[in-house]
């Protein structure tokens, strides 16, 4: 077939036309449409929920550092198939994690860390902040770096010096416009002498404030605010992130021997490694992706029929219109065309509106629920073309029907 | 120029010769048209009369390409069409036949406008002066002022009105109706002829198939079809 400009006229004319029929049966048209609207969107929802999800669980982990291991104690093995954990565990050592640091070799630094909620009073002022204690190696393995004043060091934190670091949001909070370096404040009740005030790190994934925070060294506030012989955690830089699985067996090795597990008990620690993490929630969105193209296949299907259904009653319902169109001059093609384009313009239709139904879905999911809004284009792309497609393919049998039609017996039919 | 001067006259725009056509229903083969010849010069009005049942229609649908004979010759402008293939029978149902039907045949959600318009969307000349046609061919039957109407606020007069316009609007050298005024009260049916009669004064060929005779008085010369067989009737 030749494409001459008559043609492409032609085309033109078929599409205008097809789309003023369907703007004309505003009802016929929504029913039809549906399915795959429904369909589309439940895929456009999908996506941009699962978007959403995967890119809050990378950042979280990102935000950690994909070089990271956090050993922490555990105790009953497990429960309903989950690590049960809890802030009482008491077999961490400060000592596990200078041993760490010496004898694994992939292990660039080893930090103990203490983390807990308390108050913070300044001139009347108090503030609810998360307090951290840990040592210089904790501050540099967590890139906290100071604005301004300086960090404590290792002699402050053998020292058990009350010495403290503000987050930037605790500084403001608690001191307004005053530069809080040399100024006293409490934790609890003992006072600390303000040292440094920390670069900005914003919101982790959570959206928890992280620089609404206290740090002080770890032995200060292990012995002086806690007094308890245990830490909460022990963070372990990796080298590199590409020996973190070999750094998580050194450790395991080093904390095996420092804790005598004994063999067929399970280790009295856990050992949380990023990158297994990471592997982990890239496997999770990849089956993730694979249920959405499912339930989008289904869907198309689905719509797909919905549209068939409609088209053929529709040729049946507009035998003598079809009568009419080949009297005036229509060829089998036109007829052809004409319901082609009614089914593809019904199903890009339906896309259409299943996609935007689906992103203001998946924006309401967002203000309520725990996700962020991730508008995945793509799949609002993928889903207008394959209606687009379906469209098509599912018009060709009402089409072929319609084009077979006997003019003069077509104006007769009642 | 219009194209309804497509022919002088002389020419003879229809010439049919033995045509026939039967339908099958089971194993029942039923004839309709017997041995049909006649012949339609430019610028005739024709009208073909008889009883319902007599293969007017079908004779009809023949002439406009609707339908096929099983038998017989069909010249059409002194064309044999018989072997031509669908697309060329539409290209001459779009450009050189206008068709008027008893039931109008409007889409009932385009305007009188826009149904005029229909064929053209099936037109390969490219002109872009659609809206500008079916407005002249809606103020050739008075219904200028209608254009903006569907077809469910105009009354039936007005609706075959509108058709005709449509029929009107490629200005084809042949106007078939069957029964126009079938639906249409006594003035109404008037009006519709009259327009007809002034096509015909214009030197358009028109065939009007009718059971009622005194639509047929207004052709120039009526055919008789009983029982599949034509004959020559006297207009008085």
């Amino acid at each position: 077939m030749r494409w001459t400009p008559q043609r492409r006229r032609r085309l033109l004319r078929s599409v205008l036309h097809s789309r003023r029929l369907l703007a004309n049966h505003p009802r016929r048209t929504l029913l039809s449409i549906s399915g795959l609207l429904i369909g589309v969107a439940t895929v456009t929802v999908m996506a941009s929920v699962g978007a959403g999800a995967e890119r809050r669980v990378l950042e979280r982990v990102r935000a950690m550092g994909t070089d990271l291991l956090v050993v922490s104690a555990a105790t009953a093995p497990t429960i309903a198939g989950r690590i049960r954990q809890s802030a009482t565990l008491t077999t961490l050592r400060a000592g596990d994690a200078a041993a760490i640091a010496e004898q694994a070799r992939n292990a660039r630094a080893a930090a103990a860390v203490l983390n807990w909620q308390g108050l913070a009073r300044w001139e009347g002022r108090n503030l609810r902040v998360a307090i951290s204690a840990t040592t210089p190696a904790g501050l540099s393995i967590r890139n906290m770096r100071p604005a301004r004043g300086r960090l404590f060091d290792d002699a402050e934190d053998r020292e058990l010096r009350r010495v403290a670091v503000l987050g930037p949001t605790a500084a403001r909070s608690l001191f307004g416009d005053v530069d809080p370096v040399g100024r006293e404040l409490r934790l609890g009740g003992v006072p600390v002498d303000v040292v440094g005030v920390l670069r900005a790190r914003g919101t982790d994934a959570g959206g928890t404030d992280l620089d609404n925070v206290v740090v002080i060294p770890l032995e200060t506030g292990r012995r002086r605010l806690l007094n308890i012989p245990y830490v909460h955690a022990i963070y372990v830089q990796a080298s590199s992130s590409r020996h973190l699985d070999a750094l998580e067996a050194e450790v395991r090795e080093v904390m095996a021997a420092r804790h005598s597990a004994r063999s067929g008990l399970p280790d009295p620690f856990i050992i949380q490694n990023q990158a297994v993490l990471l592997r982990t929630e890239r496997g999770t969105a990849r089956a993730m992706n694979q249920l959405i193209v499912g339930t989008g296949t289904l869907a198309l299907v689905i719509g797909g029929i919905g549209i068939l259904a409609v088209m053929l009653v529709s040729v049946r319902e507009r035998v003598r219109e079809i009568g009419l169109r080949r009297a005036v001059g229509a060829r089998r093609g036109d007829i052809r065309l004409q319901f082609l384009l009614e089914s593809a313009l019904l199903a890009t239709a339906g896309g259409a509106a299943g996609v935007v139904a689906g992103f203001t879905v998946a924006g309401f999911a967002a203000l309520i629920g725990p996700w962020d809004l991730v508008l995945s284009w793509q799949a609002a792309v993928a889903g207008l073309i394959c209606s687009t497609v379906v469209g098509l393919a599912v018009g060709v049998i009402p089409a072929d029907r319609a084009a077979r039609l006997l003019p003069a017996e077509a104006l007769r039919a009642t | 120029m219009s194209r309804g001067a497509e022919f002088e006259t002389g020419d003879l725009v229809i010439e049919a010769e033995r045509l026939s056509r039967s339908y099958r229903k089971g194993a029942i083969l039923t004839p309709v048209l017997l041995d049909v010849s006649f012949r339609v010069g430019a610028g005739e009005f024709v009208a073909i009369m008889g009883r319902s049942g007599s293969g007017k229609s079908t004779l009809l649908n023949i002439l406009g390409f609707l339908d096929r004979p099983d038998g017989g010759s069909y010249r059409f402008g002194g064309a044999d069409l018989s072997h031509a293939d669908d697309d060329t029978l539409s290209a001459v149902r779009n450009g050189r036949i206008g068709l008027i039907f008893q039931q109008f045949h409007l889409l009932e959600r385009a305007t009188a406008l826009q149904n005029v318009m229909l064929p053209l969307v099936y037109t390969d000349d490219g002109s872009d002066d659609g809206a500008a046609r079916a407005e002249r061919a809606l103020e050739a039957v008075g219904l200028a002022h209608r254009g903006h109407h569907l077809p469910g606020e105009l009354s039936g007069g007005e609706q075959q009105r509108v058709a005709t316009a449509r029929a009107l609007i490629n200005e084809p050298a042949l106007i078939l109706a069957d029964e126009p005024t079938g639906n249409l009260d006594a003035g109404s049916a008037g009006e519709i002829l009259d327009i007809l009669r002034k096509l015909s004064g214009a030197g358009r060929t028109i065939v009007l198939v009718t059971h009622d005779r005194d639509v047929a008085r207004r052709a120039d010369r009526i055919l008789l079809l009983n029982d599949g067989r034509i004959s020559d009737a006297d207009p008085a």
